[in-house]
């Protein structure tokens, strides 16, 4: 297998068959220190250890996971259920057991299998609890899996010190800077509408919420901050990217990381773990040396500034299959953010293509509804508070798909009452980015006989500004 | 590096500006409204020095006053003491409807006030007997037999035999008079500790709030758990409690027009409109803050939202009409008058709309119950 692929470099180095797809290849394969990916480890690790017991420590597990009778499945996973309690303390036992392995390198394998299935089945039990930064973590710890990161600094090398490495081929390296590339980015144009940069919405409705802020607080108010806000936003999410990627601008680019992730934490404590996920994630743009001397420094391991050869670098056993799932994985990547471009209606009002797509603190949107169980000529008010959460039916209002699956349990536990074949009729009035609340789907439609689609719900009503 | 980071900067701001140039565009620019500052801890103050502690004292003024009643009709039970009491009760159950705005505050709160007072059961009670704001006769008499009941107890069955509905219940339900011929000093013994509880937790929340106001004015967030925050989500409840408890679940709204008479506020004494709209119009007066131009309203006008503003306060205005024009006692209103009832009940379907939605969306306020992470 070596001999293949050093044939397969060589070959590529022969200058009568330069190309571009040859170029890129030899990038992918070039040997860069391990030092990134063990620092990754560690830092993703320590993260998610303090964010899993962070959320249990509020309460969340309970609130979320064991208290609602009914929860919002994720099409085709609906069999993913909450062990109830106590096997959701369990299984986040499990989960923040498998971080601190990570953290240590040991089990690594077994750990960041465990981490991802772990966190993902979590993430998979109720859509109303979706965050683009959970869906950031699943995708790490998916990558983490395949990455060799135990390879060095580990409890792994120390019990088996044979399997220590100390190099890398840089794509793995590079598919954990394209993934935050990807949420850069995609975040950023999400941006590029007319809402955000024209009108300064949210901006406009959420700054003066923040007028007791220190020093800042007294401008909330102006027009001209939620414009520099919106702005700002939208070209340092477009552009970060490549300021990291360069390596004069990125010094310089990661203090505006960590001031604009600290900012957004103080201005919207409400966003949770994502500020500090990405300060931490983007560590890994740092170079490779950058990382080494670090390690060099923390550990005084001389093979890490030894040169590369056969014994120190890491390689891939099946490495054909794992380039084509990579190519594969990054195609998805950037399509599935995409794919709102295939529906016709207003992205933010059918929300239509809207998850898994780093739309993120984009639009204010929130939404009443009332639905009504109609049988026969019986005819039955539904109060929402006795089958969701307070978190999930604010979710519910203003989300066709998650409306269409309550409209669906609605019927089952009314047929479950006696009744016969209860149609199910909703009133929802949902405001979106400051225009006044107004019906968001046809009231005189059974959503009971509506079906789950990827295609576009005839049922909910047009945009109109 | 600077003019190659400049030259970038340059581009994407072209690009930008070529992308705005091509989509739809400007046809309607909002109203830039007069965008001066709010003054929130004045607001605050208002609602705290105008409204809350002077709402609470007349309360508590008032559960003093119903005691001394309460007392005297257990002491002689007659028509005529039996007539004292009713009206004491209906003051201090009116009085309790200008405070009820403030229930999810840290004094209600931490003296359970809105449970052990005033239970209309919440919104996710799924009993099918007692819920609303239902009456417990049962555990009521039992406990007067038994003489043993523990009223500080966390549970529904405590909560629905005390309060405003016990009392109700006791003053002037079915032969309240005669009914203290037996077990007579058991009896005078509960309604008077019904009574006395009332008063124990309006004196609490009163001192509560001397040491709660710095705290209160002192924080001007609007996060889930701040004042702005609670206040807004009470508002949001409370028309909740009038859709449901108050009026659309007795009225049968969830129940395929099952009418559910004696489930509604102030059964007993018959003025559970009056109680309604009391609760309302107080409601109404958190939002404009009796036009002092320190409310919600004066909020909204400042945030440019000053059309929202005119909705909202008309909205409230039709609901009131429309609730008054519903005659008490809403236990017989219910049925002869289900038009009326009905249509109370659209209009304070479209007011809670306005509240939960509209306005909740630009004070950039969460309607919520519990703090969690979004993005």
């Amino acid at each position: 297998m070596e001999i293949n692929q050093r044939l397969k470099i060589e070959e590529v180095c022969n200058p009568g068959k330069s190309s571009l797809l040859k170029f890129c290849s030899i990038k992918w394969n070039q040997q860069v220190s391990i030092a990134p990916l063990v620092s990754f480890r560690i830092i993703f690790g320590l993260l998610m250890c303090f964010s899993l017991i962070r959320f249990w420590w509020r309460g969340w597990i309970e609130a979320v996971y064991i208290l609602p009778q009914f929860h919002f499945n994720y099409w085709g996973f609906e069999w993913v259920t909450p062990p109830g309690n106590p096997g959701m303390y369990i299984l986040f036992i499990i989960i923040i057991i498998s971080t601190i392995l990570i953290v240590l390198g040991l089990f690594y394998r077994i750990a960041t299998i465990t981490f991802f299935l772990g966190f993902t089945y979590v993430e998979l039990i109720d859509v109303t609890t979706y965050l683009n930064h959970y869906y950031f973590i699943s995708l790490v710890a998916f990558i983490m899996i395949w990455l060799p990161a135990n390879r060095f600094l580990s409890l792994d090398v120390y019990f088996k010190p044979s399997i220590k490495r100390v190099y890398v081929p840089l794509f793995t390296v590079g598919i954990l800077r394209f993934q935050l590339a990807i949420v850069y980015i995609f975040a950023g144009l999400a941006k590029l509408n007319y809402d955000w940069l024209i009108l300064a919405e949210p901006m406009r409705t959420w700054l003066p919420a923040k007028s007791h802020l220190p020093i800042v607080g007294a401008f909330m108010y102006e027009e001209w901050v939620a414009y520099l806000f919106s702005w700002f936003g939208a070209i340092y999410d477009s552009l970060i990217v490549f300021f990291l990627l360069n390596r004069k601008t990125r010094s310089f680019a990661y203090v505006f990381v960590v001031i604009f992730h600290v900012a957004t934490a103080i201005f919207f404590p409400g966003i949770g773990m994502f500020p500090y996920v990405m300060i931490a994630s983007t560590v890994i743009f740092f170079s490779s040396d950058f990382h080494k001397k670090l390690l060099f420094r923390l550990t005084g391991d001389v093979l890490l500034i030894s040169a590369p050869n056969s014994t120190n670098t890491y390689r891939f056993l099946f490495y054909k299959p794992l380039y084509i799932g990579v190519i594969i994985y990054i195609f998805f990547q950037i399509i599935i953010p995409l794919r709102f471009l295939f529906y016709s209606d207003h992205l933010f009002w059918s929300e239509e293509g809207y998850r898994f797509s780093w739309r993120v603190m984009l639009i204010e949107k929130s939404g009443n509804a009332i639905f009504t169980i109609k049988d026969g000529d019986k005819v039955y008010e539904v109060n929402n508070a006795q089958f969701l959460t307070p978190l999930q039916e604010k979710m519910m209002s203003t989300q066709p798909d998650l409306i269409l699956q309550y409209a669906h349990y609605l019927a089952l536990e009314y047929k479950n009452k006696g009744l016969r074949n209860p149609e199910v009729y909703g009133e929802i009035y949902v405001t979106l980015n400051g225009i006044p609340s107004r019906l968001f789907i046809d009231s005189t439609i059974n959503l009971a006989r509506q079906q789950l689609s990827w295609k576009h719900y005839k049922w909910v009503l047009p945009y109109t500004r | 590096m600077k003019k190659s980071m400049m030259a970038l900067i340059v581009n994407i701001a072209a690009i930008s500006v070529i992308f705005f140039a091509c989509s739809k565009g400007g046809k309607d620019t909002p109203d830039p409204g007069d965008n001066e500052k709010f003054d929130k801890t004045a607001m605050l103050t208002y609602y705290v020095d105008q409204m809350i502690i002077p709402g609470y004292t007349a309360f508590q003024q008032k559960t003093n006053a119903l005691q001394t009643a309460v007392a005297a009709f257990a002491e002689a039970p007659s028509p005529a003491t039996q007539t004292e009491a009713i009206a004491a009760l209906k003051t201090a159950h009116l009085q309790y409807q200008q405070i009820e705005a403030f229930n999810n505050l840290t004094p209600a709160t931490s003296a359970t006030l809105e449970y052990s007072v005033n239970f209309c059961g919440g919104l996710t009670n799924t009993d099918l007997l007692l819920n609303g704001f239902s009456v417990d006769s049962v555990t009521i008499e039992n406990n007067i037999s038994t003489g043993v009941y523990n009223l500080s107890e966390y549970s529904n069955t405590s909560f629905y035999s005390q309060g405003f509905p016990a009392l109700g219940y006791l003053i002037a339900g079915p032969d309240a008079i005669a009914k203290f011929a037996a077990n007579t000093a058991n009896r005078v013994k509960y309604i008077n500790d019904v009574a006395e509880r009332i008063k124990v937790l309006a004196d609490k929340v009163v001192s509560d709030w001397g040491i709660y106001r710095s705290t209160f004015i002192g924080n001007t967030q609007s996060n889930v758990g701040s004042p702005i925050g609670n206040l807004v989500n009470q508002m949001a409840y409370e028309m909740d409690v009038l859709k449901g408890p108050r009026i659309g679940w007795p009225f049968g709204k969830q129940s395929n027009g099952q009418v559910f008479s004696t489930k509604v506020e102030g059964y007993f004494t018959g003025n559970s409109i009056a109680l309604a709209v009391a609760n309302l119009k107080n409601l109404k007066l958190v939002y404009t803050a009796g036009g002092s131009g320190k409310g919600f309203s004066d909020y909204l006008n400042a945030l440019g939202k000053q059309s929202l503003n005119s909705m909202i306060s008309s909205q409230f205005d039709i609901t009131i009409t429309k609730l008054e024009a519903i005659p008490d006692p809403l236990s017989n209103s219910l049925v002869a008058e289900a038009t009326a009832v009905n249509t109370a009940y659209g209009e304070i379907q479209k007011l809670l709309t306005l509240i939960k939605t509209d306005m909740a969306s630009a004070t950039g306020v969460q309607i919520s119950f519990m703090d969690n992470d979004g993005d």
